[in-house]
């Protein structure tokens, strides 16, 4: 019942070739089709359905929308009243919009953001199929990434005129989306601004992330991997590649995960990420970082918050 | 075994040391508002050649393009385009005027640079550095 998870993430490339040399060469994603348009679609090995990733030709880099999958195509319908009845207009796209996609319920985040809940996309199978299935398959490539995992969105945030998109951005997922919330960063006196806010609709730590910033955009596209020892194997491709890497293998206070930041080569950045570091659950208490110790919270085993990580993003 | 006591390594001294090891044809890239400058090849990117030698003269972020907190105005000298620079941050008009990002030009000439980033107020405070 209700939203499941990502669906997919549209993002804005600059040079086409070398952003699917990237994502199926760095990230291991297959190429499934390409429109009239020059949009290219791409899924990881272990999703069944037919792709994850749109990448569209642009002159700048950054996110054009992100779509969350529901079970049932009637709850668009519900969805549709109850984010009305919060004041927030929706367009409802008809099936074919996106390529073997059905209809798509299409509104702005409070943060501006460009969201899509949909029900149908064609289900063409993980590459192991689902009878007897490998492990994994012997086409893999890159960092083998299995799916796309979560997005992080920066959401204006400016305590002195009042601003803080995270802190509604949060309420709407709560209130109106049905998540749930696993951790939290707060700023201020007694920690009364919400800076970074982590939101789960599964049993996964985060399905999708909130951080405060000057202006809104895409802060990372992030991709699963199984183990640490995957993670290490991720850098050795990107240090083969000449990836530009922002943050090396490392872990996340927040969520225990597994990472490693670095740029795709339009600057969006991507995140590989290791580690189902707890079971969320609905009852689960919610995990406070304080703003003395958010750093760690962050990139946990040096404490430093890279400037790059609240200020370089798309 | 002779011990290097030499002082502690200024700028100058830090590009001798690098032209050891990299003996590609380079050129002189000034930083104006702080009066830095470094050697930088003319095959690679104002800040790939900046980051090279460990600087921080430029602010540095997605090193693609995309992000534009490396943007400068090219005030004396020429460079070439290695690739996209993102609109969001550089219009045709702001190029025109000697805008780009020092991560995707490479010089080819000898060239003074103003640090036109967002982040310049931070790389002022040293917190770029970080």
């Amino acid at each position: 019942m209700g939203i499941m998870r990502i669906g997919h993430i549209s993002v804005k490339v600059m040079d086409m070739a070398a952003a699917v040399k990237h994502y199926e060469g760095v990230l291991g994603l297959n190429k499934v089709m390409e429109d009239k348009n020059g949009n290219v679609y791409l899924k990881c090995w272990d999703e069944w359905d037919k792709f994850s990733v749109i990448l569209t030709p642009s002159d700048r880099a950054g996110m054009n929308h992100v779509a969350y999958k529901v079970e049932k195509d009637a709850e668009l319908d519900e969805f549709k009243k109850k984010i009305e009845a919060a004041g927030v207009k929706t367009t409802m796209l008809p099936e074919g919009t996106l390529p073997s996609t059905g209809r798509m319920l299409q509104f702005a985040l409070p943060s501006g953001h460009d969201m899509r809940l949909f029900a149908m996309k064609e289900c063409v199978g993980t590459d192991v199929g689902s009878t007897n299935p490998e492990p994994w398959p012997d086409s893999i490539h890159g960092a083998g990434a299995h799916w796309l995992d979560h997005c992080l969105l920066m959401c204006e945030f400016d305590p002195a005129k009042g601003v803080n998109k995270v802190a509604e951005n949060t309420k709407f997922f709560i209130d109106v989306l049905n998540f749930f919330q696993t951790e939290q960063a707060t700023v201020g006196p007694g920690g009364a601004f919400q800076l970074a806010s982590f939101l789960s609709v599964s049993s996964k730590p985060h399905d999708i992330a909130f951080v405060g910033g000057a202006t809104p955009g895409l802060h990372h596209l992030s991709f699963f991997l199984d183990s640490w020892h995957d993670v290490l194997k991720a850098a050795d491709v990107m240090g083969k590649n000449k990836v530009r890497i922002d943050v090396a293998p490392t872990r996340h206070g927040i969520t225990r995960g597994e990472t490693i930041y670095f740029f795709d080569p339009s600057g969006n950045r991507n995140e590989t990420f290791a580690g189902l570091g707890y079971q969320a659950q609905r009852d689960r208490p919610i995990t406070t970082w304080t703003e003395d110790e958010v750093a760690r919270g962050i990139f946990y085993h040096t404490g430093v918050l890279a400037a790059s990580f609240t200020e370089v993003y798309t | 075994m002779p011990i290097n006591h030499a002082a502690p390594c200024s700028s100058e001294c830090k590009e001798n040391v690098s032209s050891l090891f990299d003996t590609r044809p380079k050129v002189n890239v000034h930083i104006v508002q702080t009066g830095e400058s470094y050697a930088c090849s003319t095959n690679e990117s104002l800040l790939q050649g900046m980051l090279n030698l460990g600087r921080k003269c430029i602010p540095a972020g997605c090193v693609n393009g995309g992000c534009g907190v490396c943007k400068v105005k090219v005030v004396e000298g020429t460079v070439r385009s290695l690739g996209p620079i993102s609109r969001a941050h550089v219009a045709v008009e702001e190029e025109v005027a000697g805008y780009t990002l020092a991560c995707r030009v490479a010089p080819t000439v000898e060239v003074r640079l103003e640090v036109a980033s967002k982040l310049e107020k931070l790389l002022a405070k040293g917190l770029a550095s970080q």
